[in-house]
């Protein structure tokens, strides 16, 4: 059976490709020996098949450092990721620290100091005066009832 | 939105806790020592005027003396053991020692001397409660007088 030049070119494509049956190649063969037209294409097609595998092997040796860049930063992103919720965990468990250092310094700062003049409190007037006395004065005692509290009066004899 | 962490929670309320404890202990004295707080007050008839640290004790101001004007010139406490001295300086060049003697229960037990200079203005020796409060008047300063407010807690 004559094989014409459409059936022909299916072939040298599928020969490219390494699909041609073997069975086939002979039949192939027979025709591009007759036809100078499909010898051509076979020969263009059979060049630019080795070329393109140099090409795209060359290619990708060209981007394999920038593929594994990218893998780099893809493996980062993904730890990156699942560290994050980890964060606001541990910040939440040692919030608590600068807080509670905050209002210890509050409580000192407004805690009333000892130094300055808080009010008197005074719970009892009750005093007992056991002995009094003085060189240069009269000394009165003044008690005006249990709510007042007890007075003791220096008259400076001199001054008067 | 991530849960707060029971254990900080824990933590935090606990540290509060400490914080209160410790505050609340800190201005208690210990049974064997005696908080001595001395006020000297300068009163007068010039103006009208109050100390705000007199403000609860304002009342009872008005219903001893006759001043119209009262105002504080120096505080100082002092936390003194039993036998132990405290000094306190007075307007005046005067100054006063307070020595808390042994008393039984919540009594407390003051030793006082006053001094004008190398003058003796008084001794004396009060018995009162802690908490309670006693008024030591009469030294003149400036148009006025002065009035000591001595305290023990």
């Amino acid at each position: 059976m004559t094989m014409n030049c459409v059936a022909a070119l299916e072939r040298i494509e599928a020969k490219a490709d390494g699909l041609l049956p073997p069975e086939e190649e002979a039949a192939l063969a027979g025709h591009l020996a007759v036809c100078p037209a499909c010898s051509a294409e076979e020969a263009a097609i059979s060049a630019t098949g080795p070329l393109l595998r140099a090409v795209t092997g060359i290619r990708a040796n060209e981007k394999t450092p920038a593929i594994d860049a990218m893998w780099t930063r893809v493996r980062a992103g993904i730890g990156e990721a699942r560290e994050a919720p980890r964060r606001p965990l541990w910040a939440a468990r040692w919030a608590w620290i600068p807080a509670a250092f905050a209002l210890a310094v509050l409580a000192l700062l407004f805690y009333p100091a000892r130094t300055d003049r808080p009010p008197f409190h005074p719970r009892t007037f009750d005093v007992a005066v056991e002995d009094v006395e003085s060189d240069v004065a009269t000394v009165a005692l003044v008690d005006k009832g249990e709510d007042l509290p007890r007075v003791i009066w220096i008259i400076e004899d001199a001054k008067t | 939105m991530p849960k707060p962490d029971p254990r900080g929670r824990a933590g935090a309320a606990a540290l509060f806790i400490l914080l209160l404890l410790l505050l609340a202990a800190a201005p208690s004295e210990a049974a064997d020592t005696v908080s001595v707080d001395v006020g000297a007050v300068y009163a007068s008839n010039e103006g009208t005027s109050i100390d705000p640290a007199l403000a609860t004790i304002r009342g009872k101001l008005h219903a001893m003396f006759n001043y119209t004007s009262y105002r504080m010139l120096a505080r100082k406490r002092r936390s003194l053991s039993v036998g132990e001295t405290g000094e306190f300086d007075l307007p005046d060049r005067r100054t006063m020692w307070a020595t808390p003697l042994p008393a039984p229960g919540n009594k407390v037990r003051l030793s006082i001397r006053i001094d004008e200079g190398s003058r003796k203005l008084l001794t004396t020796t009060l018995g009162l409660r802690r908490g309670g409060m006693v008024l030591v008047g009469g030294p003149s300063h400036q148009a006025g007088v002065l009035i000591l407010i001595i305290s023990a807690e």
